[in-house]
Order: C-alpha cells, then sequence, then structure tokens
C-alpha cells in the first residue's frame, strides 16, 4: 500500500475547492457553545450589585462614591500591575478585579479612609488573587482577604461605624440609647453582643428594629445593611443561573437553624434569627460571597457542606466568640475547607463506580 | 402519554442547543451524487478492520463483497458501483486518521439508487430463524448508523452470557442540525418497522420500545400509525422522551425509557438491553428482505454555509467534496466542514474524505455559526463554575479531568472516572471559559490506552 495524496491535479485547479480549503478550521467537537463567557458571568455579578450599591449610596452618600471608586480603581491597578511584572497578557477584560473591588467596597466601614481602601484593595488582589497565579487559582476570597488584612491592621477604623444619613443624627431612632453617639452608632450585631452579656434580647430588637434591619436604615459596612438590595441581587444571579441555589440556601439555612436553638434555649440573652439573617454581612455572603465559584466547591454536595459551614461558624462568632460579626472569619475558613469538600464529595459517575 | 415502565422520560444534566433542524426537515430523501469513483473504507465499523477481497483491476458488481474479516467484531464492506478496482489506497478517516481504502473507477457515472422497496406490510418474521437473520446482517455488512458503528450483529445475536430481554429502537437524532433519521422514520416506516420485527426475531427480546424526541411528533405519529397497520403497537411501543441533547446516546435513552443506568465502562447488554439505530433497523429490513447490503446510507448535508442543503441517498464511499458540491457547494464563507453534527462530529481538513456507513451528516457552519463560541473570546482560566458538572449526564467532574489531562496526570484523571466519558461535549458547551473540556478528555483516554497498550503508540 502507498501514500497517495488525495489531491489529484484536476482539483488543483478547482478554485473553489481551493478557496474552501484555506479557510477550514479544524479542532475537537463541540463546535458550537452558548454565548455566555467569563466576562459575562463577571458583568451580572456587577449588575447584581448594582441594587446593593444604590443602596449604599442612599444610606452613606458620598462614603459610598468614594470607597468604591477607590477599591474599584485600585483593585484593577494593582492586577494590571501585577500582570506587568508576571509578564503576563492583560487579564483586565475579565472584570473579576473590578468584581473583587466592589465586593470588598461594600464590606467596609463606609467612614474607613481612602487610602487605606487602597491598602486593602492592593492585598485583596496582590496576595488574595495574584500570587496564587491570577483567576481561577486563588484558595481564598480576595475581598475577604483584603477585608481581614484591614481588620487586623486597622482595627478601630474598621469597627468605627457611621449612622446612615437618613437618620437624623441628633435624634437616634433605632440603636438602643446607649449605644449612640453624634455621628457614629453600635452596628445591629453589636447590640446582639450586649443583649447576650445583659440577658436584654428581647428588649432591643422589637418590630421597629426589624424593619431597620430589612431596608438598611442602621449602622454596618456601606452594602451590607439594605437586606432587601441584596435579595434583589441575589434573586437576579438565580435567573441568570449564574449562581446556584445551594451555598446561599445552605448559608441561610444554618445561621437560622442555629439562631433559632439559640433563641429556643434563651429569648431573653439571644436575638430572634430573623434578626440574625438581615443584620451584618450574611445576605451579602450568602449571594456574593460565598457564592464566590473559585472558592467554593464543585459539587451540589460540596456546596451544602460549605454553605452550611459558613452559617454555622459566622452564628458560632457571633453568639460565642469575641467579634460581634464573623461572616469573614468563617468565609475565609470554609475556604481553607474547599479542597478537602472537594475530594469528599467527588461525584460518582451515573452508571456508578467502575467494577475494575 | 403514561409510561409505566419506570423512566422519566428524560435523565440527569445535559443542554438544549438551538435546533437548527428546519434547515433539512422538510427536504425529502433524494437521490445522491452519481459518482465515478469511490473510495470504500476497509474501516467503517468499530472491530476488526476488513482485508480486502479484491485486487487492483478486478472487476466488481454492484453489491458485491470486497472486504471482510474473520473477526467476531467485525462488519465486511461491499461495492455501491459496478466497475473497477484502482487500487488500494489510504484515505482520511475521521476517527483512525489515515486508513486504507478500496478505489473503484465505475465505468461511467453511476446515478445513486434508492432502494427499492415493495414488501407488503404483511410479513411473517418467523419464516426467518434467528439465526438465518444474524447470517444475513452480518453478511450484508450492517452496522450501527448512529455513530459508534458497532457491528449489528454482534448486538443483537443472542448471548447466553448476557440474555437480553429489551430492545429499544432509537429515533432521537438528538444533535443540533441533522434531520436524517427523521426522514427515515417518515419515509421509510414500513422498512423500519419490519426491521424492528427482524431485530425481534433474532435477538430474542420479549419488550420493544422506540423512543423518539418530543420535537418530532410527525415522526412518533407514522411509527404509529405504521405499528398500529401491522398490529405490532401491543408488541412495540413508542415512547416519546424529553428533547434534550445528549437524549440520543444510548445510555441517555436508557436512563429515560427504563429508569436503568448502563454501569460504567459496561455495555447495555449487561443490563438485558439492547439499542439499534432506525435507520440500522431500515438496513436489517432492507438486507434480509430485499437482499440489500449496506452500500447507500441517507445523509444530511446542511449547516447555514451550504446552497442547498438537503437529505440524501449517498454510495458509500462518496467523498465529501462531492456531496458538498452535489449540494451547490458552499455560498457564504465556510469556518468547519464537521462529519457528523456540532456537538459530536468531527471537523474535517481533508474533503476527499469518503462517506462511511457511520456518516449521519455533513455540517458546513460558517464563522458566525462557531465564532461566538470559539472566536470572539480568548480562552479564560477555569473559575470553577461548575456548569459542566451539572451539564454532564454521566455525573463526572469534567473540569477536574481536563485540568488533569492538561497537566499530564493521567491517574488523577482516572481516579475522576475519566473513562466513563461518552465524549458527548455538553460540557465544552457550557463552560463559560471557552476550554476544549471534551478535547482533553478525548486526549486523555487516547493517551491512558496507550500508557496501557492497548492502542499503539
Amino acid at each position: 500500500m502507498r501514500d497517495v495524496s488525495c489531491v489529484t491535479q484536476d482539483d488543483i485547479r478547482n478554485t473553489r475547492y481551493q478557496k474552501m480549503l484555506s479557510d477550514i478550521i479544524v479542532s475537537p467537537a463541540p463546535h458550537i457553545g452558548e454565548p455566555r463567557s467569563t466576562r459575562r458571568v463577571m458583568i451580572d455579578v456587577i449588575i447584581a450589585l448594582v441594587p446593593a450599591m444604590i443602596a449604599a449610596g442612599y444610606f452613606f452618600r458620598i462614603y459610598a462614591a468614594i470607597l468604591i471608586g477607590t477599591c474599584v480603581i485600585s483593585t484593577t491597578v494593582t492586577e494590571w500591575l501585577c500582570n506587568l511584572i508576571r509578564k503576563k497578557p492583560n487579564s483586565l477584560d475579565d472584570f473579576s478585579a473590578v468584581v473583587t473591588g466592589i465586593i470588598l467596597a461594600l464590606s467596609l466601614p463606609p467612614s474607613l479612609p481612602f487610602w487605606a481602601a487602597v491598602i486593602g484593595s492592593c492585598f485583596a488582589i496582590a496576595v488574595g488573587k495574584m500570587v496564587f497565579g491570577g483567576l481561577g487559582a486563588n484558595i481564598f476570597n480576595p475581598a475577604m482577604i483584603g477585608r481581614a488584612f484591614l481588620t487586623v491592621s486597622f482595627g478601630m477604623l474598621m469597627t468605627t461605624w457611621t449612622v446612615p444619613a437618613t437618620i437624623d443624627p441628633a435624634m437616634p431612632r433605632v440603636a438602643p440609647d446607649n449605644m449612640v453617639e453624634a455621628r457614629t452608632q453600635a452596628t445591629p450585631l453589636a447590640w446582639s453582643k450586649l443583649a447576650i452579656k445583659d440577658k436584654s434580647g428581647a428588649k432591643i430588637y422589637s418590630g421597629r428594629q426589624f424593619k431597620a434591619t430589612v431596608t438598611g436604615e442602621v449602622a454596618g459596612c456601606l452594602g451590607e445593611t439594605c437586606t432587601i438590595a441584596l435579595l434583589v441581587g441575589g434573586l437576579y444571579l438565580l435567573i441568570r443561573r449564574t449562581i446556584v441555589i445551594h451555598t446561599p440556601l445552605a448559608v441561610l439555612l444554618s445561621s437560622f437553624v442555629f439562631a433559632e436553638i439559640c433563641y429556643r434555649i434563651n429569648p431573653n440573652a439571644y436575638v430572634h434569627p430573623s434578626f440574625h439573617l438581615t443584620s451584618g454581612g450574611l445576605m451579602l455572603a450568602a449571594f456574593f460571597i460565598a457564592t464566590d465559584p473559585v472558592t467554593r466547591p464543585l459539587t451540589a454536595k460540596g456546596m451544602w457542606i460549605f454553605g452550611a459551614g459558613v452559617g454555622t461558624i459566622t452564628m458560632l462568632i457571633r453568639t460565642m466568640g469575641k467579634y460581634p460579626e464573623g461572616v469573614m472569619f468563617s468565609v475565609l475558613l470554609m475556604n481553607a475547607m474547599t479542597p478537602l469538600i472537594d475530594r469528599f464529595c467527588k461525584p460518582i459517575p451515573a452508571g456508578g463506580k467502575p467494577s475494575v | 402519554m403514561k409510561i409505566d415502565i419506570g423512566g422519566k422520560l428524560t435523565f440527569r444534566g445535559g443542554v438544549y442547543p438551538a435546533e437548527k433542524k428546519s434547515l433539512t426537515r422538510d427536504s425529502e430523501i433524494q437521490p445522491g451524487p452519481a459518482v465515478k469513483q469511490v473510495a470504500v473504507m476497509l474501516s467503517q465499523h468499530t472491530g476488526a478492520i476488513c482485508q480486502p477481497l479484491v485486487r487492483s483491476a478486478n472487476l466488481v458488481q454492484a453489491g458485491q463483497k470486497i472486504g471482510d474479516s474473520d473477526a467476531f467484531v467485525s462488519a465486511p464492506v461491499h461495492s455501491p458501483i459496478t466497475g473497477k478496482v484502482k487500487e488500494i489506497a489510504l484515505r482520511s478517516h475521521s476517527v483512525l486518521g489515515r486508513s486504507p481504502a478500496i478505489i473503484i473507477d465505475a465505468y461511467q457515472y453511476t446515478p445513486s439508487k434508492q432502494p427499492r422497496f415493495d414488501l407488503a406490510d404483511e410479513f411473517d418474521e418467523n419464516r426467518y430463524s434467528p439465526g438465518q437473520i444474524c447470517d444475513v446482517i452480518r453478511q450484508a455488512g450492517i452496522v450501527g448508523m448512529g455513530g459508534a458503528g458497532f457491528p449489528t450483529r454482534v448486538k443483537i445475536e443472542p448471548n447466553p452470557q448476557m440474555p437480553k430481554d429489551t430492545m429499544i429502537i432509537n429515533g432521537c437524532e438528538c444533535e443540533p442540525y441533522i434531520t436524517c433519521d427523521y426522514r427515515i422514520m417518515l419515509e421509510r416506516t414500513r422498512q423500519i418497522v419490519a426491521g424492528i420485527k427482524l431485530a425481534r426475531r433474532a435477538s430474542g427480546c420479549s419488550r420493544v420500545f422506540v423512543g423518539i424526541e418530543d420535537n418530532k411528533p410527525e415522526a412518533i405519529e407514522a411509527i404509529n400509525a405504521a405499528l398500529s397497520r401491522t398490529g405490532n403497537s401491543e408488541k412495540v411501543r413508542v415512547v416519546p422522551v424529553k428533547t434534550k441533547y445528549p437524549q440520543g446516546g444510548e445510555r441517555q435513552l436508557i436512563k429515560a425509557i427504563l429508569n436503568k443506568n448502563v454501569p460504567t465502562g459496561g455495555i447495555p447488554p449487561m443490563i438485558g438491553v439492547v439499542v439499534l439505530n432506525v435507520a440500522t433497523a431500515a438496513a436489517i429490513a432492507e438486507a434480509v428482505l430485499a437482499d440489500l447490503p449496506l452500500t447507500h446510507r441517507v445523509v444530511t448535508v446542511t449547516g447555514e454555509a451550504i446552497a442547498n442543503p438537503g437529505n440524501y441517498n449517498v454510495a458509500i464511499g462518496t467523498s465529501v467534496r462531492g456531496l458538498i458540491e452535489f449540494c451547490g457547494g458552499v455560498t457564504k464563507k465556510s469556518a468547519k466542514v464537521i462529519l457528523g453534527g456540532p456537538m459530536m462530529g468531527v471537523a474535517i481538513a481533508d474533503l476527499e474524505t469518503p462517506i462511511t456507513k457511520t456518516t449521519n451528516a455533513i455540517t458546513v457552519l460558517t464563522k458566525e455559526q462557531i465564532g461566538q463560541a470559539k472566536f470572539d473570546r480568548r480562552q479564560t482560566p477555569c473559575i470553577r463554575c461548575g456548569r459542566c458538572l451539572r451539564a454532564c449526564p454521566e455525573n463526572l467532574s469534567p473540569t477536574k479531568i481536563a485540568h488533569a489531562v492538561k497537566n499530564n496526570l493521567l491517574d488523577v484523571a482516572e481516579s475522576y472516572y475519566i473513562n466513563a466519558c461518552t465524549e458527548c461535549g455538553c460540557c465544552s458547551y457550557v463552560c463559560p471559559a471557552k476550554i476544549e473540556l471534551t478535547g482533553y478528555i478525548k486526549t486523555g483516554k487516547i493517551f491512558l490506552a496507550r500508557q496501557k497498550k492497548m492502542i499503539p503508540q
């Protein structure tokens, strides 16, 4: 048998054939694909964060603009610089740095000076993401890495809570009287912390406080106060199928169960579960931070475990820890567990494990 | 329709690509191009490659056997035309690369014939013994015409080690663009029903189901009508399964109809099931009742770049180029010529590649069609979104397997069950990072087989 060329002289004279051959592309199947891209996923997250950003702007006015702007610019510039140093192609067009910037900004106290936000953003991108190899390779959520760095570096600044601009500073309405100063007031979670000590949970939490924690008219991080805005954004992500329901549901359910048990044991010391769900960073974490695909497990079972871990550790810190809020630490802890959870939840093929 | 057989009419995972079947779904099966030369591949099936039975300058008749093998898992090949053997040369093969083919020159252009078939609906399949039917199927060179090309005799012959009781006739055609099975179901309904009766007789199966996706109500109706006309509606049941890719994969079809999982790495007979394509069933009837070996098949020539898309009865061995030119050539800028459909088909570079028994379609796509997926945006790193896991019909971790292969960690790939992959392409289809997951997994499977010396280097 001899190898003969497939193309005869006639074919070569056939111009149409030549034209056809010159343009043909060969690549593995499938040859079509969904229009969704990584960039589109990130843009979806940004769109979903818009309600929370609007709420932040409404309650904290100029603080919101400064913090969000500073964080987005510094995360973007940091990523660009890191790529330059690593001699890697520019990766800004996937918009993941913008997402990190916005989430970091929304998880910072409104009055944080802009230079601290710059430091946090640089740390988030450079150490939280780029040293691991960039998008998809990081172990921890970059925004939470940045926030943790700020928390340990600038403890005082990170626990100064501005009163929302919609509340007249002279007329503190929501927070208990002993926890109000002129321009700052304690966050709802600080009230609950005090309640555990004073056994006054029932006193500090009523319908009025619940309404405030749902609408966001309380002190707290920039984007975490308005539960409604976060729910709207989360719903958008779910409808767009950018995230799946497992993680947020597991976070909310586990913290609800934990809070409910505490509340049943001692309703005086521990506040009602609805308070825990609506205040602090729980909603932000459930829909935007714990659902960060890079740092959560891959399988549905893994996401349930991960979400339950985030919710439970958050509630452990809130009820028994020294800090009033524990979302950041619980997300980072569970991020560290993700490779283990992934290994534990390896999917089994539809046909069962091979017998060989 | 109520199903009391356990299946939920669908399976886990899967994707919903645009069907694009309207290009050809209403075009009747036309005779294909007249051929002056054909190249009949000696390997058109899964199994041992055939040895040529003719030499160059030998004269051959249409329907004459020109290649065969002694191996059990194999099927002979036949000449579709009367003419003279020019030589035995290498031709491109979509899976095997370059592979030997018998080149036959006709004396003049031979028109592609429609199979003559004027059998009455009423015939007694019990006239034939199961052994007889199996022999004819083997001699006619019939293989699975849905894609894998597994020799049909091996599939349906009763095997005491793996008794079969259920036969599923696969008329799903879940792949986008392709309509050849749909047209066969409409136009060759009698052949299909006769083929089902014969295959049933040969295999000894007590239950027969015909699985058709519910986006083809006309086909469901046609088969149902033919079954009740021939008094077979009691023995054979048409099951309208949900439209989802890859519903036509045999593992997914068995899951949808019977709610049974074929064991990983196993084959349907292990759970007593045999799956035949509708085109294969029609070919069985043509072989047994009309004595026609498998020398022609229906091919859908389609895609936005084709001038006259349609379904054609094509002589096996016709070149892809001949068929594309017969359909008016390409109109717009063609970017990819695919043997098969866009999800599982093989993109070819050599237009002299001959049509084989398993070529169900030629899809020529323009840059716009594939552009969005493959060209507009560059590949990004995996963001672990998990869409491939949710789309995988076999419940695997495509991203884990693909990245293990990429980093040359074949043992890790194996620990994630790489060989359970059916290469349906759902993972690549949904990947927002545009990673060629299926491509990596296919490569990994080949590397693993080489490592285990299952195939030569």
